[in-house]
């Protein structure tokens, strides 16, 4: 008895190991376990609210952004020569819109556990920490925490899955140039993905969500889209504009 | 009591510590019918209109093209499109086409098809509430059908899972929006699809690659959410209806290049320099910005692309459909009628228990494997052809198959005695001037009809439905005739409906602008959508893939836009030259021009302008 006992336990180990159970194993890097590159040059493709993007709206034009009352009050009185005497040319390119500005990113891994985005237009650098590190934040860009966010896959097939990047503890600003507001309290998720396409084009999809209780009367969502470059053709640093 | 006992000691428990095993380590039981797994995105979605949220539906305004990588034929072809268009019958109910689809506010949903047996995904579908389009992306690795197939608002998708991401390829689409303020998709347009499900969302990224009205891919973005309660609002009803009384069938209203009455009025409004509004890919980039700063040279610019530019015509970059392999294809139309494509003008074959009916014979190049094709789908021999012109593209092969031929009708009746040949061989039906330009061009006389008539309407009820032939007077001749097919439901229009270029309007053998369009609205006074301009009545033109009234009626409406254009330099006093050097065109060469072979946009801007300067005498028999 006690030897079939024994007998089953040593299939089960065996089983055990077969699975994968080597012992413990030392944690990838982020760098290393992720699931696409997005390192490299890429160019904003603006289809989209072209007409809030690619030129400042005129003032009074918040459509399809929802704001509470407080938040209506802040983007009534916008006034960019205001903006511009206090030094705040750059509201309209804090984490929450960044990424729908025309322009060009230009990613790279800091280091194993941070990626790097520098943008030409505002010359504006997130930092997307797939670590514990700490930041103050309380600036244009915030405090970024980023994972690999894996779906389950069939059997064999290699890992898939997205960017998660949760971005807080942001200095306030304008989720558009003409002055919508968002506040200290905002909270910006965002999912980036690569997609390939049979063209040999490879594009970076980007998918914001805004939440702000002190502004916004309810989320605001959007996404944006930059295709890759092969190399750093266009890249123009310039700083921000208020207008 | 000892198998119990082994039972209870030794199997349950290496069972159970299997599955713990199994849930622990992550074995993984997905997969088993071999196909890789994907995202669901089953269940109810809506799109989250918080981008673009003044182009939902309305579809913005006038003259708002920024971000659009439009081509000078796309941009011309929006500045030409007044809103009073839709008001035309076939314009009221039009489908939307992907990915314009997500740009509606209606809700959507997407389920799986799998095989009952095999549990293997077939389809993934996918309705939409605006226009009620329904789709099917085919996950089973089918291939997409041929070029010379119809086009539908949905078009035919394939899709395959990548990653985290369900990818779709789509062909076969009809002419559709870009945006609904005139920007136009056309029907030679491909489409790749991405969605990208985060949690209750969709993020659905598209690039349309069209060679017709685009110089770039244009890729865009959409959002979509998820519906945790099913929505009960699935309908949209459209019917169409006399929405401008007393309006005629040729009138299509349009703008002429340069005197666009609302082109500044978007730009101005927004306080957008008008060259950023009119679209193109450098609008599309930060870039653009470079060259709004000097504001005279940018409005200068924008000026310049409200009419054509100067340098010679483009041709076509819509690829022939019709297979040049030596090969006739058979391809099914509706009820008994099919297609014959593979030799010249298109053939139409009705097929049933008498003799098969075939309307026109191809140029004559391989007549064998027409009539080897005819022989596949009717055990009968050819009874009857019909000519629908005289052309050597669809009458080449009248004396091979009328030779194959054989007509019961006329064979021991008092025809008999009149004529030695009768019944031997098909009948050939045409018009009379059919027979009289065969016989001037000296071709062979077996081929020429052997019966003729000289009224408006020929009839006939062959293989158990009836079939009308109309003259149609001076429309590319003074000769054409179109076959109806009642029960089938299919119009057989010969040259008179072109889908690979502009129409062959012969002026000097009686074709005519106006006639050529009475001949469309004849046929689209007839003709029956079956769901939202798609399906029901089926064309089969003379050449090009086979349709619906929705591309007969977009035919129809540029060739009265162009009509309209040619006559109004008529009426300023233009002459020919002036009139070719206008590029009244521009906006459908890359779709349907040629500028060599035998048929160029020049000719038939020539044949336009001069029909319209002198009306041909109204054709009847000679």
């Amino acid at each position: 008895m006690r030897k079939r006992l024994g007998v089953l336990l040593a299939f089960a180990t065996l089983i055990a190991y077969g699975q994968g159970g080597r012992g413990p194993q030392v944690p990838r890097t982020a760098k290393a376990a992720a699931l696409y590159d997005i390192t490299g040059y890429w160019v904003a493709v603006v289809t989209e609210d072209w007409r809030y993007r690619m030129v400042t709206p005129v003032k009074g034009d918040s459509a399809g952004v929802l704001l509470n009352p407080a938040g209506r009050k802040i983007f009534d009185a916008w006034d960019p020569a205001k903006d511009e005497a206090a030094g705040e040319q750059c509201r309209g390119y804090g984490a929450p819109a960044i990424m729908s500005v025309p322009g060009r990113l230009h990613i790279t891994w800091q280091d194993d556990q941070t990626l790097k985005i520098e943008t030409d237009n505002g010359q504006q650098t997130r930092l997307l920490h797939f670590d514990a590190a700490e930041s103050n934040g309380s600036d244009w860009q915030g405090y970024s925490k980023a994972s690999w966010e894996v779906v389950p896959a069939g059997r064999g097939a290699p890992p898939a899955g997205s960017l998660k990047v949760v971005t807080t503890r942001l200095r306030p600003g304008y989720i558009r140039k003409n002055g919508v507001p968002y506040s200290a309290n905002t909270t910006v998720t965002e999912y980036l993905d690569r997609v390939n396409e049979p063209d040999g084009n490879a594009y970076l999809v980007v998918t914001t969500t805004v939440e702000d209780p002190g502004y916004l009367a309810q989320p605001f969502l959007a996404a944006s889209h930059f295709r890759k470059q092969t190399d750093s053709a266009g890249w123009k640093p310039r700083p921000c504009t208020a207008r | 009591m000892k198998k119990i006992r082994i039972l209870l000691v030794f199997v349950l428990p290496a069972l159970s510590l299997l599955g713990v095993l199994a849930f622990a380590q992550g074995l993984d039981f997905s997969g088993h019918t071999g196909q890789p797994a994907g995202i669901d995105i089953s269940g109810a979605w809506y799109p989250l209109a918080f981008q673009d949220s003044g182009l939902i539906t309305a579809s913005g305004a006038l003259a708002e093209y920024g971000g659009i990588p439009l081509n000078e034929a796309g941009r011309l072809y929006a500045l030409a499109w007044n809103p009073s268009r839709i008001q035309g019958r076939q314009h009221q109910c039009m489908g939307y086409v992907p990915p314009y689809t997500y740009n509606q506010p209606g809700n959507l949903r997407f389920w799986e098809e799998r095989d009952p047996d095999t549990q293997r995904l077939v389809a993934i579908k996918q309705y939409w509430q605006i226009a009620e389009g329904t789709r099917t992306i085919w996950m089973d690795d089918r291939p997409h059908p041929p070029a010379y197939a119809q086009h539908t608002w949905a078009g035919f998708s394939t899709g395959k899972y990548e990653g985290n991401e369900l990818t779709v390829y789509t062909t076969h689409l009809k002419r559709g929006w870009i945006r609904a303020n005139g920007l136009p998709q056309s029907d030679e347009a491909t489409l790749v699809e991405h969605f990208v499900r985060h949690g209750d969302r969709i993020t659905y990224f598209s690039v349309v690659n069209d060679p017709v009205y685009l110089d770039e891919p244009f890729s865009r973005t959409y959002t979509l959410g998820r519906f945790v309660k099913e929505p009960d609002a699935w309908q949209y009803a459209c019917d169409d209806g006399e929405q401008i009384l007393g309006r005629s069938e040729d009138q299509v209203e349009s703008y002429f290049w340069g005197r666009h009455p609302f082109v500044r009025e978007f730009a101005d409004k927004n306080r957008i320099p008008l060259l950023g509004t009119l679209g193109g890919p450098v609008t599309m980039y930060e870039d653009l910005l470079d060259r709004l700063t000097d504001s005279n040279a940018a409005d200068a610019g924008a000026m310049a692309e409200l009419t054509p530019s100067a340098g010679p015509l483009r041709a076509s970059r819509a690829p022939d459909p019709t297979p040049h392999d030596g090969e006739i294809h058979v391809l099914p139309v509706q009820g008994n009628v099919f297609m014959l494509a593979g030799d010249g003008g298109n053939i139409a074959v009705q097929a049933g228990d008498q003799g098969a009916m075939v309307v026109n014979s191809g140029s004559g190049a391989i007549p064998d494997k027409i009539i080897a094709a005819v022989k596949k789908l009717s055990d009968k021999p050819i009874e009857f052809i019909v000519n629908t012109g005289f052309q050597s593209d669809f009458t080449g092969g009248n004396v091979k198959l009328r030779a194959a031929g054989y007509d019961p009708s006329v064979q021991g009746s008092f025809f008999s005695g009149q004529f030695v040949d009768a019944g031997k061989g098909a009948t050939i039906i045409g018009h009379q001037n059919v027979e009289n330009h065969l016989m001037a061009l000296k071709t062979a006389s077996e081929g020429w009809p052997s019966d003729t008539f000289v009224q408006a309407r020929r009839r006939k009820f062959q293989n158990g439905e009836a079939v009308e032939i109309f003259h149609m007077p001076n429309a590319v001749t003074d000769a054409d005739s179109i076959v109806h097919f009642r029960r089938s439901d299919v119009f057989v229009t010969g040259d008179i409906f072109n889908l690979v270029t502009y129409p062959h309007i012969d002026v000097k053998n009686g074709g005519s602008i106006q006639g050529e369009l009475d001949a469309l609205n004849f046929i689209l006074d007839r003709t029956v959508y079956k769901h939202d301009e798609e399906d029901g009545t089926m064309i089969v033109p003379g050449h090009g893939r086979i349709c619906d009234e929705w591309e007969l009626a977009e035919y129809r409406d540029m060739l009265v836009i162009v009509r309209d254009r040619v006559q109004d330099l008529i009426r300023k006093g233009a002459t020919l030259e002036q009139v070719e050097a206008a590029h009244i065109t521009a906006d459908y060469d890359t779709r349907f021009g040629a500028t060599s072979g035998p048929w160029t946009t020049a000719m038939f801007v020539d044949a336009v302008y001069s029909s319209l300067k002198k009306p041909p005498a109204r054709s009847g028999a000679k």
